[in-house]
């Protein structure tokens, strides 16, 4: 069985490596634990790598998402150091593979959370503060053609993300209700509100505590935590500046560079 | 009037009095724009005939996607009466195939002269729910059909008025017997309510229409809009602006 998901990690990471989108690994893994193993190796190679984890994001908060890919849980993946870019600096093409982004609420804890059950108390009572974030979620396989396995051993479709730089206290601001708007050039590609994340942000991160707690890994104080979109997830080709509001929280952009321009053949 | 689109006014009053769907006028005549407006004031006409006062303006077609779907780039409006205002139940069996969506409101406090009166006019916003119902089978419309049918307005509610502020980007759930069905922010409307109410005073003004102290302008819905069921509490909510209910027999 570790051989088949030694298969899977490879090919996943052959794409990272050569830019080119793999065929679906869900052909070598069964059930979600399986793909939960398969993540795992990857994220061992790159810890060995000296990447730093910086946190997690959660996937498939949408009820809409959700039913699209036939589950009723949402899933998480690794965020690493090198994966942050600072809000509105140019992203390079290719940086990550078929590209789409989705504004989403960061929280960043100041305690751990290591029981077993968590409540949305004990969630807020250790969140230091939270933040507007993009992330640019993407596919290693090719078309985004994902099932739960083939996204959830992919990292969970992690990419990069992109964190406002005003900090707010969770008693200023109701996630449940803030509104969430995303301009690409100042227009309209996609708006939605805090509860569409599962019924409220805090509730993907008591979920999201829980999970890791149970597989022995918890959050630690320091962790950034995406917790999920807040609406409609937008395709991004390269040129796009996209900026994303969030009510009570600010903004935070994600600007992607035009493509190089093709070599020159003639002359 | 064209005796043509006083029959087609006639026609939509009928359907809804006697709340039975009829074909789409243009599935058997040619009607453009500025004649459809035509019949969606002479409709209103045979209500105020019957003792009906109006009380506003509705506008539709204001998120990105709805104007995509029709094919058009303006928003389209209607008018509202004060028979059309729902204290806290609505009986569906009045209603063809009623639907409900979330919006913006806005209490007009003084005489809007020109568009750009509208914004310092404002005196109230709340948070408040249209009741769609189309006149026409299978709630299938044109862009004409949908003007001259007033925009398939037949009712609305009002959360309390607050005071005027930025309603840019508020979140907005719209909840039957306490489950969510829908949610978006107030940004879908237009990206921003305040330019529904613009373009509402624009139109307005284009029309011969002053807006008047009291009137209220249904900016736009937040989200798609949800078939409404007999026998359910319907709540919307809005971020800061608290919520307005209604119970469906």
């Amino acid at each position: 069985m570790t051989e088949r998901h030694q298969a899977a990690a490879s090919r996943l990471l052959e794409a990272y490596a050569s830019g080119s989108p793999c065929e679906p690994v869900r052909d070598l893994i069964d059930g979600a634990d399986a793909a939960y193993a398969v993540q795992d190796l990857i994220t061992q190679r790159w810890l060995s790598e000296g990447r730093r984890l910086t946190g997690r994001k959660i996937g498939l908060t949408s009820a809409a998402v959700q039913r699209q890919l036939g589950v009723d849980s949402p899933d998480f993946g690794m965020i690493f150091a090198d994966m942050a870019v600072p809000d509105g600096e140019e992203i390079p093409v290719g940086a990550v593979l078929q590209p789409r982004a989705e504004a989403e609420v960061a929280l960043v804890l100041e305690h751990d959370l290591t029981h077993e059950r968590h409540t949305v108390a004990d969630v807020i009572r250790a969140t230091a503060f939270a933040l507007p974030a993009i992330e640019i979620v993407g596919s290693r396989i090719r078309g985004w053609d994902i099932t739960l396995a083939d996204t959830v051993a992919d990292n969970a479709s992690a990419g990069m993300y992109v964190l406002g730089t005003r900090p707010v206290p969770l008693r200023d601001v109701d996630l449940r209700l803030a509104g969430m708007v995303i301009e690409r050039g100042g227009e309209q590609v996609s708006t939605g509100v805090g509860a569409a994340c599962l019924g409220h942000p805090l509730h993907a991160a008591v979920w999201l505590a829980d999970t890791l707690a149970r597989i022995g890994r918890p959050l630690q104080a320091g962790d950034t935590v995406l917790t999920g979109a807040l609406g409609p997830v937008v395709p991004v080709a390269p040129g796009d500046v996209l900026e994303a509001r969030i009510d009570g929280l600010g903004d935070v952009r994600a600007a992607f560079a035009h493509e190089a321009p093709a070599p020159q053949e003639d002359m | 009037m064209n005796p043509h689109l006083d029959s087609f006014a006639e026609i939509l009053d009928e359907a809804a009095l006697n709340r039975r769907a009829v074909p789409r006028l243009t599935d058997t005549a040619a009607l453009d724009v500025p004649s459809a407006y035509e019949v969606q004031r002479a409709v209103i006409e045979r209500r105020l005939a019957r003792g009906e006062t109006l009380i506003g303006i509705k506008m539709g077609f204001t998120s990105r996607a709805k104007m995509v779907q029709m094919g058009v780039d303006d928003v389209i409006w209607g008018l509202l009466t004060d028979a059309m205002l729902i204290e806290s139940h609505v009986d569906t069996a009045d209603l063809i195939h009623p639907r409900i969506e979330p919006e913006i409101a806005f209490l007009i406090d003084r005489p809007v002269r020109t568009p750009a009166d509208a914004v310092d006019a404002v005196g109230g916003i709340a948070v408040g729910y249209e009741v769609l119902d189309s006149r026409y089978e299978g709630f299938r419309f044109t862009l004409s059909d949908v003007i001259a049918d007033n925009a398939s307005a037949a009712g609305f509610g009002l959360g309390p008025w607050h005071r005027p502020r930025d309603v840019g980007n508020v979140g907005m759930l719209l909840e039957i017997d306490g489950r969510t069905v829908a949610s978006g922010s107030s940004a879908a409307i237009l990206g921003d309510p305040m330019r529904s109410l613009a373009a509402a005073a624009r139109l307005a003004e284009a029309a011969g229409i002053e807006l008047q102290p009291g009137w209220v302008i249904l900016a736009g819905a937040a989200t798609a809009a949800i078939p409404l069921p007999a026998g359910a509490h319907v709540r919307v909510s809005a971020a800061g602006l608290g919520r307005a209910e209604v119970t469906t027999r």
